[in-house]
């Protein structure tokens, strides 16, 4: 269960600064190994040619939007899980690894491909593949061969707590012990809101039941009906729990205020410069198009052998 | 041999697959656990014929036949005096007489035609041949000496040899991977013509070869020297017994104890299993089909499992993050 979780024990972060911080570190750390890449440049061009934090951010974000459209034309139709999954992924991977070392457009199919895995949800590669736009040889072997770097920097930490269950638990319970009526007209909206959330850090700070509950509110509110009493004094009452009240309203109202604060995604001109810069300031050697990249797989075969 | 059967406690070989049948010199059999019943004291009488016997002198059933076995025995014990050689006989005729004087007495021993007659002959021989007998014993046990001792170097020398062989095929081999491995590199790698490489390694194949057959035999060869004085027969007794004392100690490890994990909640209570019935819950799950229950699944392990994963971490809450949400 959660509490006893690598996703509570290591996936978890207190605020949004500690998420910041971990992805500025990733950046610096991306940037002090290619230094010498700049030493010949001016000082404006300096400042120029690695990617900010925030570029960096951006992309990702960007992606995330293209990742959600992936996955809901995906055919056969994927479980709500996976995506989640997916997401939890890909932001994780980003919190130590720059977008410079690891395009994103590589690193989300990927990230899919072991969601579809770890959530059960059997697709061969093949049939996998085939939802990819362009050269399905080149996609096969971008996933195939990113999938262990994938899994390494996961921590091999692949079970991830979803707030799809907790929502389900929250509508069994609302059913049996509120007044509310017909919880499951609240569905529509609900998953609304998590189809929003999940573009946004909530699930690196809060716990699945923390998110289900804030979207079982936000829905409720938005259908013109009040749960608070069922939180105030069913879900927490005085004998246990209330003295986490504040603390729980607390984090379902920050959960809600991610969506108007951050749903905005970069827009695509913005997305083109940013683009254009990590082309010619990535790292060659993790870049599969690249003679670099080529020649350093070749190497490994012949180690293999 | 299927059919051999003990003759006092019947018991056959489909019976006890182990069974050993013995012999003794009044050529009647008895099954190994037999001897040891009747013979416990050393000495006894045959069951069937009440020859004495002493236990010592049982052997291992080799022919289906027993009387077979009788006669062998018989043989054995007279060729022990009548052990002379066509050396000894100023013609072949009476070498012939000898031989077929030896094979009457034999014949009506084992089947007992005049016996006390046959034995006064053996004795009487025995009287007159005195000397010579002794002196064609020393002889013979001479001979079987140097004979053993030919046997015995011939074993050494056959084990020896396959040794070698067996090093030799496994340094081939080795050798020969080797070569393919370098052989793949330098057609991978070089700029020559892949025909060119191919006749240059099957020749430094050939040389290499017969390079290392030389200095192998060599090595061998010392080795074999060595090892004359390393297998004296004291050496080879004492390294079997060596090997079986040095059994494999089993460690084992403390006991396993179950200890109920702990369930950390972080949360408000869920519902006992008795409530979800009581309460109504399960009215608000699919009720599990037929073929699910048969599986071993219910609907109130899908229900107990959502409203769990409900209640647990809603009061998660890092401390950090209170310090800095009074910062923010």
């Amino acid at each position: 269960m959660f509490p006893s979780s690598s996703q509570k024990k290591s996936w978890i972060f207190s605020n949004e600064q500690e998420l910041s911080k971990q992805r500025e570190n990733a950046n610096k750390a991306f940037i002090q190994r290619h230094v010498q890449r700049i030493q010949y440049l001016g000082d404006e061009e300096k400042s120029q040619y690695f990617l900010s934090p925030n570029e960096e951010r951006m992309l990702v974000k960007f992606y995330e939007v293209k990742m959600r459209d992936f996955c809901r034309r995906f055919t056969p139709e994927m479980p709500k899980v996976v995506i989640g999954t997916a997401f939890h992924y890909l932001k994780r991977f980003y919190l130590n690894n720059s977008v410079m070392d690891y395009h994103p457009k590589e690193m989300l199919i990927t990230c899919v491909y072991l969601a579809c895995k770890v959530e059960e949800f059997n697709v061969s590669i093949k049939q996998f593949v085939g939802n990819v736009k362009g050269d399905l040889e080149k996609a096969t072997d971008i996933i195939l061969n990113n999938e262990l770097l994938l899994m390494q920097q996961l921590n091999y930490q692949l079970t991830i707590h979803n707030p799809f269950r907790p929502i389900e638990g929250l509508l069994i319970d609302l059913k049996v012990r509120s007044h509310l009526r017909d919880p499951d007209r609240l569905r529509p909206s609900i998953d609304d809101f998590l189809d929003k959330l999940w573009l946004t850090d909530a699930c690196l700070l809060y716990s699945p039941a923390q998110i289900a509950l804030a979207a079982i509110l936000h829905s409720a509110s938005k259908n013109q009906e009040n749960l608070d009493a069922y939180v105030t004094q069913t879900l927490l009452d005085k004998n246990n729990g209330s003295q986490y009240l504040k603390d729980l309203i607390e984090a379902v109202r920050k959960i809600r205020t991610f969506l108007v604060k951050n749903v905005e995604p970069p827009t695509r001109d913005q997305v083109k410069r940013i683009e254009k810069r990590l082309e010619v300031c990535r790292n060659e050697e993790t870049n599969p198009d690249s003679e670099v990249y080529k020649q350093k797989l070749q190497e490994m075969l012949y180690e293999d052998d | 041999m299927d059919d051999q059967i003990c003759p006092r406690c019947k018991t056959t070989r489909y019976r006890n697959p182990s069974l050993k049948l013995m012999v003794n010199v009044c050529g009647h059999t008895l099954c190994e656990n037999c001897v040891e019943l009747l013979f416990i004291k050393g000495s006894g009488s045959c069951p069937e014929c009440g020859v004495s016997l002493k236990r010592n002198n049982f052997r291992l059933q080799l022919f289906e036949d027993a009387s077979v076995e009788k006669e062998v025995d018989i043989r054995k014990r007279i060729l022990r005096d009548y052990n002379k050689k066509e050396e000894d006989f100023d013609s072949l005729n009476e070498y012939n007489d000898y031989l077929e004087e030896i094979e009457t007495i034999i014949y009506n021993l084992s089947n007992n035609i005049d016996v006390p007659e046959t034995n006064r002959r053996i004795e009487q021989y025995k009287k007159e041949n005195k000397e010579s007998i002794i002196r064609n014993k020393i002889k013979f046990n001479k001979d079987v000496l140097e004979l053993e001792r030919l046997i015995e170097e011939e074993q050494q020398h056959e084990i020896n040899k396959r040794e070698m062989l067996e090093k030799q095929e496994i340094e081939a081999k080795r050798r020969k991977i080797m070569e393919k491995e370098a052989l793949i590199d330098e057609l991978m790698f070089s700029d020559n013509d892949a025909k060119e490489i191919l006749n240059f390694f099957a020749e430094n194949k050939h040389q290499a070869s017969t390079d290392v057959m030389d200095g192998e035999m060599k090595s061998v060869k010392k080795e074999t020297i060595k090892r004359a004085s390393y297998f004296s027969t004291g050496v080879k007794i004492g390294d079997n017994q060596i090997f079986s004392h040095t059994l494999p100690k089993i460690e084992e490890g403390p006991l396993y104890v179950y200890v109920e994990p702990e369930v950390v909640v972080e949360g408000p209570p869920y519902p006992s299993w008795n409530d979800l019935e009581a309460m109504g819950y399960l009215r608000h799950v699919r009720q599990e089909s037929l073929d699910e229950r048969a599986g071993g699944f219910m609907s109130s392990l899908a229900c107990m499992r959502a409203l769990q994963e409900s209640m647990c971490g809603l009061y998660n809450i890092s401390k950090k993050s209170e310090v800095s949400s009074a910062i923010a």
